[in-house]
């Protein structure tokens, strides 16, 4: 019997690595196939965040600006955020730029805008409710970055659609920071820090942070200081925020602490749609699959003292 | 129509990447190549648009603002980094990137050290002020190589160590999620969009 459950150990040690894909494969499709309601807890970060975008609704004063920093490659972890917030911009009338220095995110910003404004059904209007500055050479994120604290007309002179920014209706009351005043970076980098070193030490803009779950542990320090006003970590940031739209910006709720606790949105329901669940829906299936790896490195520990526990037998 | 021919093709890419996870073939090179191939096919016009058009081209043949030749000419010695005898010339134009190295210094103390700092020195009045001020005095004890860490200074210094340690865990764990939800987001494009499993 004991000979028995080393052997069976010694497998498991032994384990071909293309039987964990396939359980972690079918950990990940079950759960997707078959949704189950789990319950989305808010954090303090992405709770701080949402209420920074909320402060800004219907103000001609206020606007926040988008940084598009990624491709498609991490487009699973910052599209639903990036649908989420300009989802609730357009929902609460709040004025939102976006802009990219990298070829390959500027279809990305098209993709995020036509994704929230047809599946939302909201009735905005380029260069008047929105506005896409579009693709800009990364050897120009540095002047942009600064210029913007002085001018926003100076230093993006013309949008995505090659209008000149400074006669757009949306740039009414708008010339630098001092109203555009929240800068959310989404990125797989570290360009984050970036817009703090610059936008936020010399000209005091609020800065916020959409970005991967690798990122997050390292910007958590920036979060303590208060340097960016919120942070929405991967995937589990963007289910948050898509939560948070759900209960309040599509009621037209104020936030509230108490509400956010009571209110349980099962992600089955038929009438959202699935472009404003997707984060919510994935975490069910990141859930089960973080369980898997847990139960993995149990077993892969047992099997590992085990052998040695029998080895060491062995030798006597 | 389109749409339907874009699905097809992303999902036959998405296959040909994965089949790495059987073992390497041709499929997954196809497929990593042509990756390369695109981005760069797609960046090349869009830097041309973007760049050279509005802030090279424009200004010079166009506004007469002929001082833009000089800063031009700095960026094509980059081009020089091909050649073996004359590729110190594309050392200049790195010299007055470099000189942005400048500005950052301040700001990035400012932003990296002296508010970090700030926020190390609270009053201990409550557990996680007293965890951050145990963690950073001993991790800077760790990092304090002119004494041995041996006796009471090795294990104040051990301290620093397990500190560290929860870091590594809790980057590590967020890497295991960032990389699990990039698996989710192909598995929904492939069972969502493609085949409409999920709605």
């Amino acid at each position: 019997m004991s000979n028995n459950k080393n052997i069976f150990w010694d497998r498991m040690q032994n384990l071909d690595r293309r039987y964990i894909y396939i359980v972690v494969a079918l950990a990940i499709i079950i759960p997707l196939l078959i949704p189950f309601n789990s319950k989305t807890y808010i954090t303090e970060p992405v709770e701080n965040l949402y209420k920074k975008v909320d402060s800004f609704t219907e103000r001609e004063d206020r606007a926040i600006l988008m940084c598009f920093m990624h491709d498609a490659s991490t487009m699973p972890e910052l599209f639903p955020m990036e649908v989420s917030i300009l989802r609730h911009c357009f929902e609460r009338n709040i004025k939102v730029f976006t802009i990219c220095f990298l070829p390959t995110a500027a279809p990305l910003i098209d993709y995020a805008i036509n994704t929230a404004k047809e599946v939302g059904g909201f009735d905005v209007q380029s260069g008047v409710d929105y506005c896409n500055f579009g693709y800009k050479p990364y050897a120009l994120f540095l002047p942009i970055l600064l210029g913007m604290g002085e001018d926003i007309a100076e230093a993006v002179e013309t949008d995505s659609e090659g209008r000149k920014v400074e006669n757009l209706e949306i740039m009414k009351n708008l010339k630098n920071y001092n109203e555009l005043n929240l800068v959310i970076d989404f990125s797989a980098s570290a360009s984050v820090q970036t817009w703090i070193t610059y936008a936020r030490v010399k000209f005091g803009a609020n800065i916020g942070a959409g970005i991967t779950a690798v990122m997050a542990a390292e910007n958590y320090p920036f979060l303590q200081t208060g340097q960016l006003v919120g942070m929405l970590g991967g995937l589990k940031g963007a289910a948050e925020y898509e939560k948070l739209v759900d209960v309040f910006a599509s009621n037209n709720v104020v936030f509230s602490k108490e509400i956010v606790k009571e209110t349980w949105i099962p992600i089955t329901d038929k009438n959202i749609p699935y472009q404003f669940k997707t984060a919510r829906i994935g975490m069910n299936a990141q859930s089960v699959a973080h369980i898997m790896i847990i139960v993995f490195i149990i077993l892969g520990n047992i099997g590992y003292f085990v052998s040695r526990k029998s080895k060491n037998k062995e030798l006597g | 129509m389109f749409g339907t021919i874009s699905n097809i093709v992303a999902a036959f890419l998405t296959l040909c990447i994965f089949s790495f996870l059987y073992k390497d073939n041709p499929f997954y090179k196809f497929a990593e190549s042509l990756l390369v191939g695109v981005s760069m096919g797609y960046a090349i016009p869009l830097v041309y648009e973007n760049a050279f058009i509005p802030y090279v081209y424009r200004p010079i043949f166009l506004q007469n603002k002929f001082l833009i030749i000089i800063p031009t000419l700095m960026g094509v010695l980059y081009i020089f980094r091909f050649s073996k005898n004359l590729s110190w010339l594309s050392r200049y134009p790195i010299v007055f990137g470099m000189a942005i190295v400048g500005m950052f210094v301040p700001m990035s103390l400012n932003a990296r050290v002296l508010v970090q700092m700030r926020s190390t020195m609270l009053p201990l009045d409550n557990i996680n002020t007293i965890l951050i001020f145990i963690g950073v005095v001993t991790i800077l004890m760790y990092f304090f190589f002119s004494k041995e860490h041996k006796g009471t200074y090795g294990k104040i210094s051990n301290v620093g160590i397990w500190y560290m340690m929860v870091g590594f865990g809790a980057s590590f764990g967020y890497t295991v999620m960032a990389r699990i939800s990039l698996l989710i987001g192909r598995i929904q494009f492939l069972l969502g969009e493609c085949l409409g499993l999920i709605k």
